[in-house]
């Protein structure tokens, strides 16, 4: 099964998008920071990340910028309610950005660019 | 006491708090520390980029690979993209287009740490050369009526990622500011005959007082009314309007005045966070009598606050004289 790291500071989005996600297929691990997310990279060893930007501690940005130093060929998208992070360039190393909203069609189209549920 | 001064284009007053009579070691500048990590920018990165549409390099080079010493792409996550319509229409007395644009990054350098104050002149040369090139191919578009090419270095003037870089942004309308300028300049020019710019280069000249620097075909100065302490402007002494308009010479001696402002910019206060701008006529447009393109360059060092944002007056504590005096004898 492919695994998902799901990356948010806030409980209730991992509640919403851990559901959503396992009835597409896939395995779901959580961290609720940038720290933990970090910790976990290496145990995990996930397909795909979804990584919010937003967090206390280390931000969104900075733990995909370490992220894709360790592995650049791990697929990351951001995930933030704002759309201004998009002008920060760091953002780049990204491979998707969504918006979050209580619709998650965007975010399951963008998961299945990079994976195929088995 | 303090000053109100009128900037003589655009009507807007400052106040020159003279009492506060800041000097550059007044100014406290946060030195942002490199936070490492995967960089987008850096070569061997291209594919984390869209493709390049210009790069300077190696004769060999192969698009989208290392070996350049200057890339041009567009944003990956634009404020306006390039395809579609715009489709103009009325909403009641509001107006609304789709949000049609080209939004590129000039990556200045391929080194990571080299900040662009640091460049040699020849590869500060590839970045203007850059601008004008991707001025030149937008403008082809009918639907854009403007570049706008600007730098934010420093994360107190908005650049989040270290690795050196500018922008630009082909727009469907002419920006505010622009209109605004080409109109205080259309006035002064329809009651003096004169263009105003050329007028202010002929009085700095003369005067010296806020003249920072100069060569055969530019001028730097401390405007007369500036919002930001040490805000510098590069002026070109012969007329024009358009900045693609310019010969060879003219690209090599805004290389060297440019390099040396920002020289004697960092020497005053090393790492400052700060903006330049390019204002020049909006594309295909006739040459101008009455406009002057020139870069502005804003240090930021002041707070923008509610007075600010609510009278439109700038408080500098720095007296542009007392401003070009610093950068004029520091040490470069």
């Amino acid at each position: 099964m492919k695994k998902i790291l799901l990356v948010d500071d806030e409980e209730s989005i991992h509640l919403l998008y851990r559901e959503e996600l396992e009835e597409e297929g896939y395995e779901v691990h959580s961290a609720l920071s940038g720290e933990e997310a970090l910790d976990k990279l290496n145990i995990i060893e996930p397909d795909l990340v979804i990584l919010d930007i937003n967090m206390p501690g280390m931000n969104g940005i900075d733990v995909l910028r370490r992220m894709k130093e360790i592995n650049q060929s791990m697929p990351v998208i951001l995930s933030s309610a704002y759309q201004e992070f998009k002008q920060d360039l760091a953002s780049w190393a990204s491979d998707d950005y969504i918006v979050k909203s209580s619709n998650l069609d965007e975010l399951k189209n963008a998961v299945r660019k990079y994976l195929r549920p088995e | 006491m303090p000053e109100l001064r009128k900037d003589p284009i655009l009507g807007r007053w400052i106040i020159i708090a003279k009492e506060r009579g800041k000097r550059p070691t007044d100014f406290i500048v946060e030195h942002s520390v490199s936070k490492g990590g995967f960089c987008p920018l850096c070569p061997g990165n291209e594919k984390t980029t869209p493709p390049e549409v210009l790069s300077y390099g190696d004769i060999n080079h192969q698009p989208n690979t290392p070996g350049w010493t200057l890339r041009v792409v567009p944003n990956k996550y634009p404020a306006l993209i390039i395809e579609g319509e715009l489709n103009k229409e009325g909403e009641g007395l509001y107006d609304k287009m789709n949000g049609i644009g080209a939004h590129e990054v000039i990556i200045e350098s391929p080194n990571h740490d080299e900040a662009f104050a640091d460049l040699p002149q020849i590869r500060m040369l590839d970045v203007f050369l850059a601008f004008r090139d991707r001025i030149i191919d937008l403008g082809r578009d009918p639907r854009f009526k403007y570049v706008m090419v600007f730098k934010n270095f420093g994360k107190a003037a908005g650049a989040s990622l270290e690795h050196s870089h500018s922008q630009l942004i082909a727009l469907p309308i002419v920006p505010g500011r622009i209109v605004s300028e080409m109109s205080g300049s259309l006035s002064y020019f329809k009651y003096k005959e004169r263009c105003v710019y050329c007028d202010m280069i002929h009085q700095e000249i003369k005067t010296e007082d806020r003249v920072v620097c100069q060569n055969d075909y530019f001028l730097t100065i401390a405007p007369y009314a500036p919002r930001s302490p040490f805000e510098m402007w590069i002026l070109p002494k012969r007329h024009a309007s358009s900045y693609i308009s310019q010969d060879h010479s003219s690209f090599q001696a805004l290389a060297a005045i440019f390099s040396e402002s920002m020289r004697r910019l960092n020497a005053c206060i090393p790492n400052v966070p700060y903006n330049f701008v390019l204002h020049a006529s909006p594309l295909r447009s006739e040459p101008l009598e009455y406009f002057h393109w020139h870069f502005e360059i804003m240090p930021k060092l002041t707070q923008i606050a509610g007075f600010e944002w609510g009278s439109g007056f700038y408080i500098n504590p720095t007296p542009p004289e007392d401003a070009a005096k610093f950068l004029k004898e520091a040490k470069v």
